[in-house]
């Protein structure tokens, strides 16, 4: 179980990005990480507010030791990342960035990503970090290409089959969407390659949401790139960045029309947006929305078809970092909650990395095909109906500079294989100072 | 109905009764099923067969159970 108050921990100075004492101190029903800079002064974010209560989220669990480490850590977390000893977590998900460029130029992009041409990595080079991936963590991972956006690589299906062949069974591509909209044919070709599951940037039903966050009107082609990802026999996951003041309104309409694209669509992958890579400016308390915010928003703006008591803690990263709930949908257009929070609650389970992958697996894939075989009530049909029918919702609080907790980072699951094979996890990879100056990423184009 | 391949050659241990096909039902967090098995005539006693048990009742509890 989490401390509700005064839990001291280790953050980042925003402004020198020197290591400092920190503490997660709640007043009232919020949770704020205070933190203080000899040379910078104080600096609060709030990390919790409202409810359900820091005090009763969280899964007992067991630290998970990884046996081989990449790097020593002789300046100590979070500078020695590669993973150090001081990690507590193994990878669930590891990222790969195929490329730092893109076909859009957000506003917000964590990967403070490019639209000129630069040299991408090599065919060999991404070899490597494959096996960096396949030694760290073996096969059984979630591999993430992603960018950059990773379709302005013609050689992608190419990547894809390399690291299929290498041994990994599940290849997700982190995408905007545009390529596999405007070329149905790509989407199969992805498939044929290897691929298993699409996470698609969706930020909202509205075109005005798309030109406030991503600089122009989208949602013709999200809607295409939909269609014929679920065409080929792609799963797709939707992934809205959220951003107060912009969408954080939508998120009910996000869902309903997810629910209305399911099976094509398995679920929804809420991000709040965080501050770093490329942003407006510093942010404001009002300009943070932390994991009790949006399931209390996703409750009211579905009128208590998903409600707060249907979202558990995760049991692979820090409780702080994600919510997931999982739902059953019903012909009559209802939803059943599958999700039973607590019911491990006084054995702890063990580190979950391997659950999560199974999980994630199942979920994020293609529906099952539907044969109508069978007695309604028989395993078999119950089996078919739950494979089809099971609609995944989830979130993800990434932390920047402003509210990074080192002890949240320590059990961090999703790792980014950097340029120099080390493995580090995805908040410091993007982490950036208030000036911009990365912690880890290299300038992109 | 006949028994399956992999459960003929089965008595009760607890009370030697022959095995029947019946129609069992199952609950697993808030989902339900049945599965006709082979069930003790005389005191109920259902057998599971590994098969089974490893196999599509494994998928259905990794399809219930949570992250």
């Amino acid at each position: 179980m989490l401390p509700e108050s005064n839990y001291t921990t280790e953050s980042l100075c925003p402004e020198c990005l020197e290591r400092i004492p920190a503490e997660r101190r709640t007043e009232g029903d919020v949770a704020y990480l205070v933190k203080s800079c000899p040379k910078h002064g104080d600096f609060t974010a709030p990390v919790w507010r409202g409810k359900p209560s820091l005090s009763g989220w969280a899964r007992s669990k067991k630290p998970l030791r990884v046996g081989t480490h990449l790097t020593d850590s002789p300046r100590g977390c979070p500078f020695d990342c590669g993973i150090c000893p001081s990690h507590r977590q193994q990878s669930c998900t590891v990222l790969i960035e195929v490329t730092s460029c893109c076909n859009l130029s957000c506003p917000y992009c964590f990967a403070a990503a490019g639209t000129e041409m630069m040299a991408d990595p090599a065919l060999e080079t991404i070899q490597g970090w494959y096996r960096t991936a396949l030694a760290k963590s073996g096969p059984r991972n979630i591999i993430q290409l992603s960018g950059g956006e990773a379709t302005t690589r013609d050689d992608l299906p190419a990547i894809i089959a390399m690291g299929r062949g290498m041994g990994f069974p599940f290849i997700q591509l982190n995408s905007n969407g545009l390529r596999l909209a405007s070329d149905p044919g790509y989407a199969v070709t992805l498939k044929q390659a290897g691929l298993f599951s699409v996470f698609l940037q969706f930020d909202g039903t509205e075109d005005s949401i798309y030109q406030s966050i991503r600089g122009r009107s989208l949602l013709a082609e999200k809607l295409k790139a939909i269609e014929n990802s679920a065409t080929a026999g792609l799963g797709v996951v939707l992934v809205p960045t959220l951003v107060p003041g912009v969408n954080m309104e939508n998120v009910g309409a996000i869902l309903t029309l997810a629910l209305e694209l399911a099976p094509a669509v398995r679920g929804v992958h809420f991000q709040p947006a965080s501050y770093f890579g490329r942003h407006p400016g510093p942010p404001e308390d009002a300009d943070r929305i932390t994991l009790p915010d949006l399931m209390r928003a996703i409750e009211v703006q579905t009128g208590g078809l998903m409600k707060t008591e249907h979202f558990s803690p995760p049991g692979c990263e820090h409780p702080l970092c994600s919510f997931h709930g999982n739902f059953l949908r019903l012909p009559d257009g209802g939803l059943r909650s599958l999700s039973v929070h607590g019911k491990n609650c006084c054995a702890p389970e063990s580190a979950g990395t391997g659950r999560a992958v199974t999980y994630v697996a199942q979920q994020w894939s293609a529906p099952a095909a539907v044969s109508g075989c069978c007695d309604t009530n028989s395993l078999d049909a119950f089996l078919e109906n739950h494979r089809t029918n099971t609609f995944a919702v989830s979130a993800m609080a990434f932390q920047d500079v402003w509210n990074i907790d080192l002890d949240r980072v320590q059990e961090c699951c999703i790792h980014v294989v950097a340029p120099d094979q080390r493995m580090i996890p995805f908040c410091l990879y993007n982490l950036t100072s208030a000036e911009g100056k990365p912690l880890y990423r290299k300038a992109s184009c | 109905m006949s028994l399956p391949v992999e459960t003929t050659g089965w008595s009760c241990a607890a009370c030697g009764g022959e095995l029947e096909i019946v129609k069992v039902g199952f609950t697993y967090m808030k989902g339900n099923f049945e599965v006709d098995l082979p069930a003790c005539q005389e005191c109920g006693q259902v057998l599971v067969s590994e098969e089974l048990a490893t196999g599509k009742m494994a998928d259905a509890e990794r399809i219930l159970e949570d992250k």
